[in-house]
Formats: C-alpha cells, structure tokens, sequence
C-alpha cells in the first residue's frame, strides 16, 4: 500500500450552507394514520419516533402510513418503523402506502420476516 | 447439546491448501460428504469455478447442499460473516454441527480489497467462538501469494497441507495480530480542488442533509445511477450520522472515481473499538446498531483505518 494519510484536518474542503430538513407529519382524512412529507434523518428523527409512538397508542387494527412524499429514510428511520410493528402486537399492522423504495429493501436486508408490517408499493 | 470439557472451542476453522483441482476436490468433497452422512447442514461458498468443480464431482448428493458463488455473496469481505456465514448458520436447527466450506481469498483479489479479506478471515475466530461450527477455507498455493499463505497460517488455529499431509495446529496463529497489521493507513484521498472528479466537504449535524444530497449529486456525476445512487445516498447517511453521534461531532466526507468505481469515504475523530462492529447479523430485538452492518451489505468494498488520532472509512460502489 502507499504512504500515510495526510494529517487532519485535510485542506480546502468546502463547507456546505447548512439546509434544516424538514419532516411534516398531518393526520389522513377519512382513515387512521398520517401523511409524512420530507425526510427521515438525524435532525427530524424525534419527530418521526414521536408520530410512530402515537401510531403504537391509538389502538386501531389498522394504521396507515402515507409516506409517497418523504424524499429520504435512514436506518434508524426503518428500525423505529420496525419498533413500532413489533410493539403493535395482537394481529394488528402497520400499512406503508407507497414509501420510498430503500424501505422495503432495508426492511428484507436487516429486518426480514418482520411481521405487523404490508407495504403497499406505488 | 454437551458443552466441550476443558478449553476446546467447538468452533473449528482449518485452513485448507491445494494446489490442482484434484487436491481441491480431495479436500472438500469428503467433508460436505461427511456432513451430508451425518445429516448436518452444509454450504459450499466458493467462487463460481470451483463451486462448479464441486457441484459436478457431488452430481445428484449436491441436491441437498447450499452453494454460493462467495465472488458475487463475498465481494465485500465485511460482508461474508453476516450475510452469508452466519445467515447460513444461524437459519439452522440447533443442536447440530452446521459446516462451511468458505473461500473468500483468490487470486483476482485487488491489492484494495486483500487487507480487508485477511481481516475478516480473522475475525471468524471471534465471529463464531463458542458456536458448534466447522468452516474449511481453501487456499490455492498456485496462484496466490507468499503473503496470503503466510496470512492463512496466522488467521486459522489448524491447517491442512496441501497433499497427503496431515491436519496440525498452526504455531503461527495470531488472529488479533493480522487484525492490528492490516488496520493500516489508506492511501489517501484526493484533495478537494484537484479536479472536478473529486468531492470534498466537511459536515457536522446541521449540515447532514446537504452533505447527502451533495454527495448524490456528485455521485450521479460519476456515472451512479438507480440502485447504486440510493446506497450511496444510504452510506453516506450512516456513515456522517456515525460521525456525528460517536465520532465527535464533526467530519470530512469525500468522494470520487476509482478503478471503475466511485469511492466514498468519511474520515473523523472517533475512534472505532470494536472490530465486529457492522459484521453481526442483526437480532431481531434489537433496536439500533445496524448503520454499519447496513453499508457493509450495500457497498462492493469497506475498508477501514482507525487509530488514536482518528477513523477513516472507504466505502467502494461499482458504476
């Protein structure tokens, strides 16, 4: 292999404008759930577990998520949407309307046979 | 299930050395025989030549058999113990010795990708301890180098000589050791500004967002696109979010195109203890953790370097 990494810090590297994403979580009309719009990440992650949290207390069969506006879920996005099925328990389930398609993908590489969870794809 | 006497691991991880098909053959197909016999599960993940080698001298008894071409399910090396190793072994009923037939170093192998194969030949010994486990890894004495034959002895607790020899202990075992040695500097990124081709930024937790979209846009630049520009998306999220949380808040995130690949690495403060971080399968209960486990099955390479004065991850993506 070739020599040494340079020291920290490396030069010239530009620094970004800080952007706030925005997370914006409404209640659906006419049915159980949310609509989510926006993304899913470190700096709106409360906002996400929060919603999930109220998901897991309402009770209801069935719970919809309408999530085809949210740009970006990481990780911990997905885990806490697995934390929450598995929380629901007695036959009742969470439905992801048409999420971004790393959701299903994470679901099957990292949670697979997850049960409590459809995912209705667009 | 009995529980050994005395210090014996159950977990048993012979290196195998050959030098011709023949010697292949006589060195695998006995043991996936010897498991089909006893009726333990077997899997055979080697690369596509020899798997097929395999495959024809079994015939019909293969049926039975996992196979794995280990050159697409093994391309990244920190992906073999969690999605293939221990996916197979895990899956198995308990109570019965699982075996494993793994070859994850040949001599394709990219002078960028054989520190991390050594790594995780290593780490199997901690991946699997206390776990009633046989895995046989072969190694061609033909084609690879001093270094990978001297590397095996140090990475396997038994070897077999090629030929008639018989089984031993290895004097040189020294897994702990060959992790250390192949912690090693990367060859360093490019600096940001010597060319258009070379992404370079520095990130905290208010910028997160704009340093992903940032690193897509580049990506998609380099020629990513679909599947490929999401995991680079999904990578650089884990791993500036690792840098924010445990790394010490800050980090320098660059990217750019490598030998048909674009390269994207995240270089912070922190310090990275654990060397099976992101190599365990994830529990079903278990929360979080998964960042690193998810880029090591998404990227086509992850190499490493951490030491006191920092942690430096590499992630390669094919075009």
């Amino acid at each position: 292999m070739s020599g040494p990494e340079p020291a920290w810090p490396l030069p010239a590297v530009a620094v970004p404008t800080p952007a706030v994403p925005r997370l914006d979580v409404r209640p659906l009309a006419g049915r159980t759930g949310f609509r989510a719009a926006g993304e899913v990440s470190l700096p709106t992650r409360g906002i996400w577990e929060c919603a999930l949290e109220r998901a897991v207390r309402e009770g209801e069969d069935v719970y919809h998520l309408e999530l085809s506006a949210l740009t970006f879920v990481d990780v911990a996005g997905v885990g806490a949407l697995a934390q929450a099925a598995r929380s629901l328990g007695g036959g009742r389930r969470l439905v992801l309307d048409r999420p971004p398609d790393t959701v299903p993908r994470m679901l099957d590489l990292l949670w697979p046979g997850l049960p409590g969870i459809e995912v209705v794809p667009s | 299930m009995t529980t050994p006497a005395g210090p014996q691991d159950p977990f048993v991880h012979p290196a195998l050395f050959y030098a011709d098909a023949e010697e292949y053959l006589a060195g695998t197909v006995p043991f996936v025989r010897a498991a089909l016999a006893a009726d333990e599960p077997v899997a055979v993940a080697v690369p596509g030549e020899n798997l097929r080698l395999i495959q024809d001298e079994l015939g019909a008894d293969g049926a039975a058999v996992r196979f794995l071409d280990m050159r697409e399910a093994g391309r990244n090396p920190g992906r073999i113990i969690p999605g293939v190793l221990r996916a197979f072994a895990d899956a198995q009923p308990p109570g019965r010795r699982v075996r494993i037939i793994g070859e994850p170093i040949w001599a394709g192998r990219s002078p960028a990708e054989y520190p991390a194969c050594a790594q995780h030949e290593a780490l199997i010994n901690a991946a699997f301890r206390g776990r009633e486990v046989t895995i046989l890894c072969p190694y061609d004495t033909a084609r690879l180098d001093e270094r990978a034959l001297a590397d095996a002895h140090a990475t396997h607790p038994v070897v077999i000589p090629a030929g008639p020899g018989a089984e031993r202990a290895s004097a040189a075992y020294d897994p702990d050791g060959v992790v250390a040695r192949y912690n090693e500097p990367l060859p360093p990124a490019p600096a940001s500004g010597t060319g258009p081709d070379v992404l370079g930024v520095a990130f905290d937790e208010d910028s997160l967002s704009a340093v992903r979209h940032m690193a897509t846009d580049h990506g998609a630049r380099l020629g990513l696109s679909g599947l490929a520009l999401e995991n680079l998306a999904l990578i650089t999220a884990e791993l500036t979010t690792n840098s924010v949380i445990h790394g010490g808040g800050t980090g320098v995130l660059t990217v750019w195109p490598e030998d048909g690949y674009v390269l994207c690495e995240v270089r912070d403060k922190g310090r990275l203890t654990d060397p099976l971080a992101g190599r365990r399968p994830a529990s079903r209960d278990q929360r979080g953790g998964r960042g690193l486990l998810l880029v090591n099955l998404l990227a086509d390479l992850v190499r490493t370097h951490s030491a006191a004065e920092g942690t430096t991850i590499r992630c390669y993506l094919g075009r």
